[in-house]
């Protein structure tokens, strides 16, 4: 355990501790155990990158929200001189960020369930143990707030003066109070009504929703400087007073251009006083809230089954045999239910979602609807099967890994059944979905001569996952290796992909040009698609002779 | 009836890297016994369990289940094994619902059969309110209570069964006691490995002790209380392991416990 700068700081407020009644030597062991457990924890902006399990992961990943400040926060301040409308986009965006961060990343913090069985049990205040909590919760919050606002912080002293960094860096204090005990309050709710089990779910979900946040934030680079050329006036409506944001766009309108009408006066004193009050209701629960907690390990009184018609349907019509079946339905199950495989993998379909539509606002932007609706555009849905090597790839991994001891004790004829029911469920789950609303809207945009073609594209995709398994996986059991040892996959396989899809990209280009060519591409790409899946997955082996 | 042999280790070894974790063991079970596999931790109890189940690859020597060589690659002797792992490793994502109808559907039973079994036999655990929640909401003993009816869905000849008792209630202990014996009367098998003494003597009809990796002792309780002159199971153990010195260690332990002042 090493010894934090972050400490070394507190400790120049150990007076103020003592003057509180607080045990500052049990406190700061306890900070010391936290950060400690801390350090050996991935942060979720991270997710996919290769970082290698040492050192404090957390204040590496502090230079990406450095850079998140320089992209998202900083063009917003040459808006014009209507502060309102400028600091209150802002502040949503900060709001957003420091919200997901704070439910993704530190909802170990606020929902530990160990405290109570080992820190409870020791001889230490109540007092002592909240303020210790809470110290963990503030180090956290200092430094994601402070590395997120720094750069847009000196920028706003040379753009618009000290006045304007001072009221911003005050703000900016409350908006991280309001924070903190909003996600507390998130979860309170949550507990209150829901299981624990639900709560997982949810705090799954945002994590999920950061991920992919974070990815197209890095599309809206690009266009944020758009933004700075629009002239948008300020108009007040009622409804204002409901978002927080706007609140804190008021003192800017008071004190910079002394406007006084009514309602920049209240959302000013709605800024300042709601941090305050919920900082007051959050202690004054903070009991109600540790009871709470103790539900966390349970699961909602579900008496009835879920009913999975659909991919009991599915596994009928796909696979051949009873065995097969029963992998297609728990690989479904796993996919959709087990949290560190759709952490993995939904921002990945997230993207695969999104990229078509990047590029096809880029292509709009240069010519009129009528000319891109004429013209091939539409092969801009393959960008959506970039994905599938990855996802393929994270098959192997899921957090439940150990339970893969059945796979080998049960009696299983035919091994290769196990990954081509996977994979099968993998297309059915994860692929088709993305693909249906893609083609949807495409076809609709493109109207209905590029069905061929998208058909072509369903086949390609099949082909590709596939093509992935044998080269990236080859291995007898899914779900069946840990994530914390993911070397991750060598950026020469995904290019590798990319180029095996750009291949298939241009058969397709070639093949559309002749009269019945795409068919001819379908038939073969059938016929082919079958005889590399009996291949692959052959009917009758026998497991080979061990020893 | 003449008990049928179900299952025979010849001189079977095992080694991983440099350590050897068996050193030739000779095995022969029949029909009907409850045998208490005992040993020190490490012995390699759980080792001879997990390859005679095709878990862990790469022993020498032969092994022979319901009378064929499990090393021909035929997994269907699997079909009639039941196994309860030491470590209650499932997919905790999934409902006891869902998992027991994957692994009954494993071992061959249809998707109804499994799960009307499985609601059945979780009823008599009074567990069927808990049917449709996710496993990692369940206490340990619940979890190896499912562990046990996924084991057992499947209507089994052969039970393997990997310190089953643990995370139990004293009831459910007694239950479990009593279904392993009425199991053996119905000629199924059952290897069961446990560090609780007093359980194995009272249910096994056979105890075989394994030291470093080699069957030290073999017989009926009272044969073994015969051969080594000792009373209870726990004393034999100590005596064929070689231990004596527990009073000893247990005065040093003490005596640092209250050593020095806690601060304040």
């Amino acid at each position: 355990m090493g010894d934090y700068t972050s400490l070394k700081v507190l400790d120049r407020f150990k007076w103020l501790f003592q003057k509180l009644h607080i045990d500052y030597e049990v406190m700061r062991k306890i900070l010391q155990l936290k950060l400690t457990m801390d350090a050996r924890r991935m942060p979720t902006v991270f997710n996919g990158s290769k970082v290698k399990k040492e050192g404090n992961q957390f204040v590496k990943s502090l230079w990406l929200y450095v850079l998140y400040g320089l992209i998202l926060l900083t063009p917003f301040l040459f808006l014009g001189d209507q502060f309102i409308f400028s600091v209150s986009i802002m502040f949503s965006v900060l709001m957003f960020i420091l919200m997901t961060s704070m439910v993704s990343d530190y909802s170990a913090v606020l929902l530990d369930i160990r405290d109570k069985n080992i820190l409870h049990t020791k001889p230490i205040s109540t007092r002592t143990l909240n303020a210790a909590k809470i110290a963990h919760i503030l180090i956290y919050m200092f430094l994601l707030t402070g590395s997120f606002v720094i750069i847009p912080l000196v920028v706003s002293i040379i753009r618009h003066g000290i006045t304007f960094a001072l009221i911003f860096a005050i703000e900016i204090i409350l908006i991280s109070c309001l924070v903190v005990v909003l996600t507390a309050f998130v979860y309170l709710f949550i507990l209150r009504f829901f299981s624990g089990e639900k709560l997982k779910d949810i705090i799954n979900y945002v994590q999920i929703i950061l991920s992919i946040a974070v990815m197209i934030g890095y599309q809206l680079v690009i266009r944020s400087f758009d933004i700075i050329n629009l002239d948008i006036t300020y108009t007040y409506a009622w409804w204002h007073l409901l978002l927080p944001p706007i609140w804190f766009g008021a003192p800017f309108e008071l004190f910079l251009n002394n406007n006084l009408s009514p309602h920049i006066i209240i959302m000013t004193i709605f800024a300042l006083l709601a941090p305050i009050l919920s900082i007051v209701i959050y202690i004054c629960l903070m009991s109600a809230f540790e009871r709470n907690l103790a539900k966390l390990a349970s699961d909602s009184n579900r008496k009835k089954m879920k009913s999975r018609k659909l991919a009991k349907f599915w596994s009928n019509v796909l696979c051949r045999t009873k065995e097969e079946r029963t992998f297609y339905m728990f690989s479904s199950l796993m996919m959709t239910q087990e949290r560190d495989v759709k952490l993995k993998i939904y921002p990945q379909i997230g993207m695969a979602f999104i990229i078509p539509f990047i590029f096809l606002f880029n292509e709009l932007r240069d010519r009129p609807l009528e000319e891109v609706a004429a013209g091939n555009t539409y092969m801009i849905i393959y960008f959506s099967l970039i994905m599938i090597p990855t996802v393929i790839h994270m098959l192997k991994f899921s957090g439940t890994y150990k339970g893969q001891w059945i796979f080998r004790a049960a009696p299983i004829h035919n091994e290769s059944s196990i990954y081509s029911g996977t994979l099968k469920a993998c297309i059915i789950n994860y692929f088709i979905p993305v693909f249906l609303v893609l083609s949807v809207l495409f076809g609709w945009l493109f109207s209905i001569r590029i069905l061929p073609d998208l058909f072509v594209v369903l086949l390609v995709a099949i082909a590709i996952t596939l093509v992935s398994y044998i080269i990236l996986n080859g291995e007898v059991y899914p779900f069946s290796n840990s994530h914390e040892h993911t070397r991750d996959i060598s950026s020469l396989k995904v290019f590798g992909g990319m180029l095996v899809i750009g291949l298939f990209v241009i058969v397709h280009l070639i093949l559309s040009k002749i009269p019945f060519g795409l068919y001819v591409y379908m038939l073969l790409l059938i016929i082919g698609i079958l005889i590399g899946w009996k291949k692959t997955f052959p009917r009758n082996i026998k497991k080979e002779a061990i020893r | 009836m003449t008990k049928q042999k179900v299952l025979s280790l010849t001189d079977v070894t095992m080694s991983f890297g440099n350590k050897q974790a068996l050193n030739g063991v000779n095995l022969e079970v029949y029909q009907g016994q409850i045998i208490g596999y005992i040993g020190p931790n490490g012995a390699g109890k759980s080792t001879t369990v997990k390859i005679m189940l095709g878990l862990i690859e790469g022993y020498k020597g032969e092994i022979e289940i319901f009378g064929e060589d499990i090393a021909n690659g035929d997994v269907s002797y699997k079909r009639k094994i039941g196994y309860v792992p030491e470590t209650a490793e499932l997919y905790d994502n999934l409902t006891a619902c869902e998992y027991l109808t994957f692994t009954g559907e494993l071992y061959g039973l249809s998707t109804e059969d499994a799960q009307s079994k499985a609601m059945k036999l979780m009823n008599e655990f009074n567990l069927e309110t808990v049917f449709h929640q996710r496993l990692s909401s369940y206490s340990k003993g619940m979890k190896q209570k499912v562990l046990i009816i996924s084991s057992l869905l499947h209507d089994p000849d052969l039970l393997f069964f990997d310190e089953p008792l643990s995370g139990l209630d004293a009831n459910s202990v007694m239950i479990i006691k009593e279904i392993l014996d009425q199991l053996a009367k119905r000629g199924k098998t059952i290897f069961y490995s446990s560090h609780i003494m007093d359980v194995v003597e009272k249910i096994s009809n056979r105890i075989i002790l394994l030291v470093e990796g080699r069957v030290v002792a073999d017989g009926t309780f009272e044969e073994l209380q015969a051969q080594s002159k000792e009373g209870t199971l726990e004393e034999i153990f100590n005596q064929l392991t070689g231990f004596s010195e527990h009073k000893e260690i247990a005065e040093k332990f003490v005596e640092i416990v209250s050593e020095g002042k806690v601060n304040g």
